[in-house]
């Protein structure tokens, strides 16, 4: 997904604002790096495409979901692991060549609070500092990892205010988006990349909240991503949904704006509870802004609650809070709208998911 | 405050002799001052530059200059009381073409944000505007890319670059092209900084597997001495883990020992300050006895008058001490221009200081200054008020000369503790003994110069001209006078003659050093500096084919953590013989054993107590290594210690095959210009430099010359100060003894006879006084080689006295001092002084 | 022979000495008296050469100071006078023989050489047993006879005696004018005694009063 390719590059170095440099014919050419491509028809294979995919340029293992504290207080969580081929040091012999990266990100957004704790990390895959597994899932950075246990998910963070341990159950085989797991990104044929999502996951675990810890029961959604094009021309932002619907189904569904506001591409995929995935056709997806809230940091308007038609199916998102937007501007300089949201059809809640929108401030950067 | 102007009236009347103890103070203060801002503005720079770099880390650990296994990153990072680490590989490397240098270093950016994010490096926007989509990986990660530099403003300003511009570096015996991507907004405004990926360091500066540094943040709530034990006891050997603010220590040990010198300076101003002001004083309270018994009688008590004269030789100090605090404000600007913040000496390169006004310390100096006077006045205040007023009222001026031995047993007291204080270890490094022993030699000089006047007197001709016979019957009689006149000589003479013999002995040491230390024919190294420059084993097989070489002796040099917050010693590998006899050896070689021979210099000698023929432990290559201390020799090039083990030896114990660089002697009939060329052309142009012997000792000479120049000028002031004080009181004493010209002018003495007269009692005095100088000059020149240098800068030296020279100086000033004497007895020669035995006009 | 004719001496137009004429011969013990400021030393520095006359004649032993130069006058003063001064001017750094000796000294004799007549003239003047001591142990009245032991060591043809009393009690100072007339005597030599004691006068062979208009007995 793109969204995912260009939060990527905006979580890892945004704040540095390279003017692209001219080739200079005196520097010594470095042998052009080859990414493995995108193409249809790969059969994902688990647990094999669990694992990483060192090959492909970027990837991400993306958790997010709705906790519950013992007093039934609702918080929401996010976890994102991003791997990164930079595409450079490939011919340096040094340990620290910055061939691999591993980029993390993790917030707890607390209606008590107001607003999100979120924090970051950010390593090259060297001396056991940072890595990633294949055939099963396993990526760390420092003391922060996701990983595959047995059958679930063990997702390990410790920021700065917060943390959290949390175990991630799945209920069922995983969710391939797209076409069986090809998932278009734009018009062009190259614009994709290989998708799965794990909905519905239980999660029970830890949470700390300003050193005190406490247990949490909820429910999660997880997207593991990766390919190795980049966004389309023209796209200034996205917004996405992941829902775990009550009734056991799921919902997925993301589209991209273009610099005028207007959508490039969109995408959903729909799960009935122990049914077949369906997945929509641009047309079959709309986004409708309802109300917007401006956040005091960055004066950036959010559209916070929204109208989503999937179909002939019609939902309405409303956020746990209206402050959930995610600044970081002073550390790796991202700033989007990351929330959980209430998901209401025909006026009764119907479920609970996380959205993202991105592009709503300046002009994103890519690297 | 209502007897002021009787007091204070009195130096007005004195102007001249005011004016020169006034001077003196002036020089000495500001002096002292200047030398103390400079070096205050520099540590403050180089203290700041440091935390910048160190930022939030809460301790360090470094390694020997070729740095320590990375593993240790992985291993360090992983322990619980870390809370982030950041690997550092730091090499100093040098412009193509250029004598800049600049301290790269390799960082893991990922890893800094957290540790020291000052070092963050910012990516120019030079406006290319191209759309985010569009760009692909060339600017995504600018500073992982190899060939990426940030470098900080002052880098950028010092070398003439700007982001976006390529820079061709020295690495190896290679040169590497680089474009400037950005600056460092966070590094300190005046450090010379470069950044790149640690990665790209590593591989082309031969650094692969290697760090020099790690940066540590611990974990909240852990104490870092703990923390310290703890993580030391995981390191290996050679690798130690200091608290950021050891390097800044490191600098100011190391250029305090530097200061050690100018202090001197700063001092022998001062006390001639001070003595001129007793001078001065010890013969206006003679002149102003009458004055002083007619002030006693009327009530005035002997406490205040005391106070009073002490308070006017303070007054002189203060005046002295506000206009020194002044100057030397000034004179450390001027300096801190034109010669940079170590004066010179290169400990803070890179750096330009501001200078700062620090009351506190110019308080201390403007004190030191009215210390300085009203020491000086102590003891005629002293004198003066335990006259008794009757006495004094009925004995004329004649009566009242300062006759006496002085106190000579407790002058030979002091001069015995002197000598025992020389043998004080330092505290803290600093040489307390060594200044303890120079001030009692110049206490205890002063107060034998009474019995030494006495003696040269005993040994004047009784016979010879009439004023020659007055000169010594006054010399012997009354060497009071004299002694006044010739203490600010001794003390200034002392001390200069001190320096001169100090100064003299180190560059003739130099001088030889540097003979048996460059044997060679020609040398050859890469770049100007060490640490970035090496010679890769093909690059040593080229220099080895070239024709017209007959031997070739490679060096590798890196460096030793032997202790924590001590600088590293430097380590060199180069072909020794078994009994080091090509090394500046000190004391006999002990060249037994079977462990490998590591031969020490002084200084290691002195700070780790090793000892020829003791077996020691070194870190090699992250081991220990049982070594055998096979002699000590000396060191001028490094004062923090250095250490050199056989090459072969080396090669076996540590797998290291780099060589920094090597001295070769040529074949029979080889011409060492076309051998020279030769060797450069197996480099790169620029990469390789070759130069002779001569030329190296030629440039170390001049720059020592440089550095000691501004001594001997400050040193030649002080002294025309101390002899400008002689002038000043024989005019005093010329106009108390107007009446005696007078008398001897009815007697049948020509003008120009009182004129020898005079002449030859202010060369006597004078010749007292120079005399005494040289001899204490002598002892305290032989303190300063043996105790303070020794112990500030940690090496020996033969004593080599400038006797040509000192016989020049003496000769030179006693000359001068007659002329003063005469100069100033002009006046009182005059006709209208002749009638001055008159009473009842 | 001492022949002073129509001397006359200003300062600054005032007129202090005018038309003096005198004529000693060797043997000659004269005082000269007068009041204060009235010219007393100026006639003295004229006698002893030390100052130059606005017109007039000085002839010592037919030697004429107008046509001596300073340095020949100073030879004059070495080998031909003696002083005595009121307040003694004896070297506080010179032993009391030593002092004595100066003359003798400045004649060209050796110390050693000098130290015999030294030691006669300080028995002459009862202090033979003082030589060795130095001036500061010396009371007043023995200092003066130091002065008058040196003012007459080397010989002098002339002997100037300037209020030689002036710092001593009465008791010492008859001891001193009476030491000092018979060593002139005794010498043979010339002596002026410039004083403004009737008493100490008389002393001397004769009393010459000087005042304004001119010298007279």
């Amino acid at each position: 997904m793109h969204r995912r390719t260009c939060l990527l590059a905006l979580a890892s170095l945004p704040v540095w604002r390279i003017a692209a440099a001219q080739s200079d014919p005196e520097l010594d050419p470095a042998p052009p790096v080859v990414f493995d491509p995108v193409l249809p028809g790969r059969t994902l294979t688990f647990p094999a495409d669990h694992g990483a995919h060192p090959g492909f340029r970027t990837e991400w293992w993306y958790a997010t979901g709705w906790l519950a504290l013992p007093d039934g207080s609702p918080l929401g969580f996010q976890t994102t692991f991003f791997r990164v081929r930079s595409g450079l040091g490939e011919q340096n012999p040094s340990t620290f060549a910055p061939r691999q990266l591993i980029l993390a990100h993790a917030a707890i957004a607390d209606p008590r609070l107001g607003r999100l704790r979120h924090d970051e990390r950010a390593a090259r895959v060297a001396l056991g500092r940072a890595g990633f597994e294949s055939g099963h899932t396993k990526v760390w950075v420092g003391d922060w990892r996701f990983e595959q246990v047995d059958d679930r998910y063990q997702a390990e963070v410790r920021g700065e205010g917060f943390g959290y341990s949390l175990s991630l159950v799945p209920d069922g085989p995983p969710l391939l988006n797209g076409a069986a797991g090809f998932s278009a990104k734009g018009p062009g044929p190259r614009d994709a990349s290989y998708y799965y999502s794990r909905p519905q996951l239980k999660v029970n675990g830890t949470v700390t909240l300003d050193g005190r810890v406490q247990a949490v029961t909820g429910l999660a959604w997880l997207d593991h991503e990766w390919s190795s094009e980049y966004l389309p021309q023209g796209a200034k932002g996205w917004d996405w949904i992941g829902v775990n619907l009550n009734d056991g189904s799921a919902l997925m569904a993301f589209r991209m704006r273009g610099t005028d506001g207007a959508p490039i591409w969109s995408a959903a995929t729909l799960k009935p509870a122990g049914g077949v995935a369906r997945a929509l056709a641009p047309d079959a997806v709309a986004f409708e802004q309802l109300r917007h809230w401006r956040s005091p940091r960055t004066g950036i308007d959010y559209p916070v609650e929204w109208r989503v038609r999937i179909g002939e199916r019609r939902f309405l998102l409303q956020p746990l809070m209206d402050d959930q937007e995610l600044d970081s501007r002073r550390s790796t300089g991202a700033v989007y709208w990351e929330g959980a949201v209430r998901v209401t059809e025909n006026g009764r809640e119907v479920g609970r998911g996380y959205l993202e929108m991105t592009g709503y401030g300046e002009k994103i950067r890519v690297g | 405050m209502t007897l002021a102007p009787v007091f204070f009236g009195s130096l007005a009347r004195r102007r001249v002799a005011t004016l020169f103890s006034f001077a003196a103070i002036v020089l000495g203060v500001a002096l002292g001052m200047a030398v103390q801002a400079v070096h205050e503005a520099a540590l403050t720079e180089f203290g700041r530059g440091l935390r910048a770099m160190a930022g939030d880390a809460d301790l360090q650990v470094e390694g020997p200059r070729g740095g320590f296994e990375e593993g240790l990153y992985a291993l360090l990072a992983a322990r619980p009381e870390v809370a982030a680490a950041s690997p550092v590989v730091e090499v100093e490397t040098q412009l193509v073409g250029s004598l800049d240098t600049l301290q790269l270093l390799g960082v893991d950016v990922f890893a800094l944000a957290r540790v020291t994010p000052a070092l963050l490096p910012r990516p120019a926007d030079t406006g290319s505007g191209s759309d985010s989509g569009a760009t692909d990986g060339d600017g995504r990660f600018a500073i992982l890319e190899e060939d990426r530099v940030f470098l900080s403003a002052a880098a950028q300003t010092a070398l003439g670059v700007k982001p976006g511009e390529p820079l061709r570096l020295h690495a190896g015996s290679q040169s590497l092209k680089l474009r400037i991507a950005g600056d460092l907004p966070g590094a300190a405004e005046n450090r010379r900084l470069a950044v790149m990926d640690i990665a790209a360091v590593q591989e082309r500066f031969a650094k692969l597997g290697r760090l020099t540094r790690i940066d540590l943040r611990l974990t909240e709530g852990v104490e870092p001495t703990a923390a310290r034990v703890a993580l030391q006891a995981i390191l290996p050997a050679g690798v130690l883990i200091e608290a950021p603010a050891a390097a800044e220590n490191q600098a100011a040990n190391l250029s305090r020992a530097y200061r050690v010198n100018l202090t001197m300076l700063a001092a022998i101003a001062l006390v001639t300050g001070g003595f001129l002001v007793f001078s001065a004083q010890a013969l206006s309270v003679v002149r102003r006895r009458t004055e002083f018994a007619f002030l006693r009688a009327i009530g005035l008590s002997r406490r205040s008058l005391f106070a009073w004269l002490l308070a006017e030789g303070a007054l002189i100090g203060l005046a002295g001490g506000l206009v020194g605090v002044a100057v030397g404000h000034g004179l450390a600007w001027g300096m801190l221009t034109v010669l940079g913040g170590d004066l010179g000496a290169g400990y803070f390169s890179g750096l330009t200081p501001r200078l700062q006004f620090r009351p506190v310390a110019t308080a201390m100096y403007v004190a030191l200054g009215v210390l300085a006077g009203a020491a000086g006045a102590f003891l005629p205040a002293r004198e003066a008020a335990t006259v008794s007023p009757a006495q004094a009222l009925k004995a004329g001026d004649e009566a009242a000369l300062l006759g006496g031995h002085g106190h000579p047993r407790l002058g030979f007291a002091i001069l015995a503790a002197g000598l025992a204080a020389c043998w004080i270890t330092p505290v803290n490094g600093l040489p307390i003994g060594g200044y303890l022993a120079v001030n009692c030699l110049l206490a205890g000089g002063v107060l034998l110069l009474p019995l030494l006047a006495a003696g040269v007197a005993r040994l004047l001709p009784r016979g010879g001209p009439v004023p020659a016979r007055l000169a010594a019957a006054r010399l012997t009689a009354a060497p009071g006078h004299a002694v006044v006149a010739a203490a600010g000589v001794l003390v200034s003479v002392a001390l200069a003659a001190a320096m001169a013999i100090m100064v003299a002995s180190f560059r003739d040491s130099v001088d030889a050093w540097l003979g048996q230390i460059l044997p060679a024919e020609l040398y050859l190294r890469v770049g100007k500096i060490s640490s970035a420059g090496f010679l890769d084993e093909a690059q040593q097989e080229r220099i080895k084919a070239v024709p017209g070489v007959r031997e070739i002796r490679f060096t590798r040099e890196d460096s030793l953590r032997l202790a924590p917050g001590r600088a590293p010693v430097a380590l060199m590998a180069r072909p020794i013989s078994g009994d080091g006899h090509e090394l500046p050896l000190v004391g006999a070689a002990r060249p037994t054993g079977g462990a490998p021979a590591i031969w020490i210099s002084e200084a290691v000698a002195d700070l780790y107590g090793w000892r020829a023929g003791q077996s020691v432990e070194v870190p090699l290559a992250g081991r220990q290594v049982a070594l055998h201390v096979a002699g000590v020799w000396r060191d001028y090039a490094r004062q923090t210690g250095s250490a050199m083990i056989d090459l072969t030896d080396y090669r076996r114990l540590t797998g290291d095959r780099l060589a920094s660089h090597a001295g070769i002697f040529l074949a029979p009939g080889a011409v060492a210009d076309q051998v020279a060329d030769a060797l450069k052309a197996t480099a790169q142009p620029g990469a390789l430099e070759v130069t002779n012997p001569a030329f190296i000792r030629g440039i170390t000479l001049r720059i020592f010359d440089r550095t000691f120049a501004v001594t001997y000028l400050l040193e030649a002031v002080a002294v025309g100060i101390g002899l400008a004080g002689v002038a000043a009181s024989f005019a005093a004493l010329a106009a108390a003894r107007r009446r005696e010209f007078g008398m001897l002018r009815h007697l049948g003495l020509t003008r120009r006879q009182i004129g020898w007269m005079l002449a030859q009692e202010g060369a006597l005095a004078a010749g007292v006084g120079v005399l005494g100088g040289l001899l204490l000059g002598g002892a305290i020149g032989l303190v300063l080689i043996e105790v303070v240098n020794r112990q500030s800068f940690h090496w020996s030296m033969d004593l080599h006295v400038p006797w040509g020279s000192l016989a020049w100086f003496a000769g030179g000033l006693i000359a001068l001092a007659a002329l003063a004497a005469v100069l100033a007895g002009r006046q009182a020669m005059r006709q209208d002084a002749v009638l001055a035995v008159r009473e009842d006009w | 022979m001492l022949e002073i004719t129509n001397l006359s001496r200003q300062f600054n137009g005032r007129r202090v000495l005018q038309d003096i004429c005198l004529r000693l011969h060797p043997g000659e013990y004269v005082a000269i008296v007068g009041e204060s400021g009235v010219g007393k030393s100026t006639l003295l520095n004229l006698i002893a050469g030390l100052d130059r006359p606005d017109s007039g004649q000085l002839a010592l032993d037919g030697a004429h100071y107008a046509d001596l130069s300073e340095d020949a006058l100073t030879h004059l003063r070495r080998d031909k006078l003696g002083f005595v001064f009121q307040a003694f001017h004896v070297l506080p750094h010179l032993t009391v023989r030593q002092n004595v000796a100066l003359p003798l000294w400045l004649k060209g004799l050796s110390g050693a050489a000098a130290d015999g007549p030294a030691q006669q003239l300080l028995e002459a003047v009862g202090l033979g047993n003082r030589a060795a001591s130095w001036p500061r142990e010396l009371s007043g009245g023995e200092m003066q006879r130091v002065a008058i032991a040196r003012a007459l060591a080397h010989g002098p043809r002339l002997v100037l005696a300037d209020e030689p009393t002036g710092n001593l009690d009465p008791a010492n100072a008859a001891t001193v004018l009476a030491l000092l007339a018979e060593r002139i005597r005794g010498a043979g030599a010339i002596g002026i005694l410039v004083t403004h004691s009737l008493e100490g006068a008389k002393t001397a062979d004769r009393v010459l009063h000087l005042t304004a208009a001119g010298l007279h007995e």
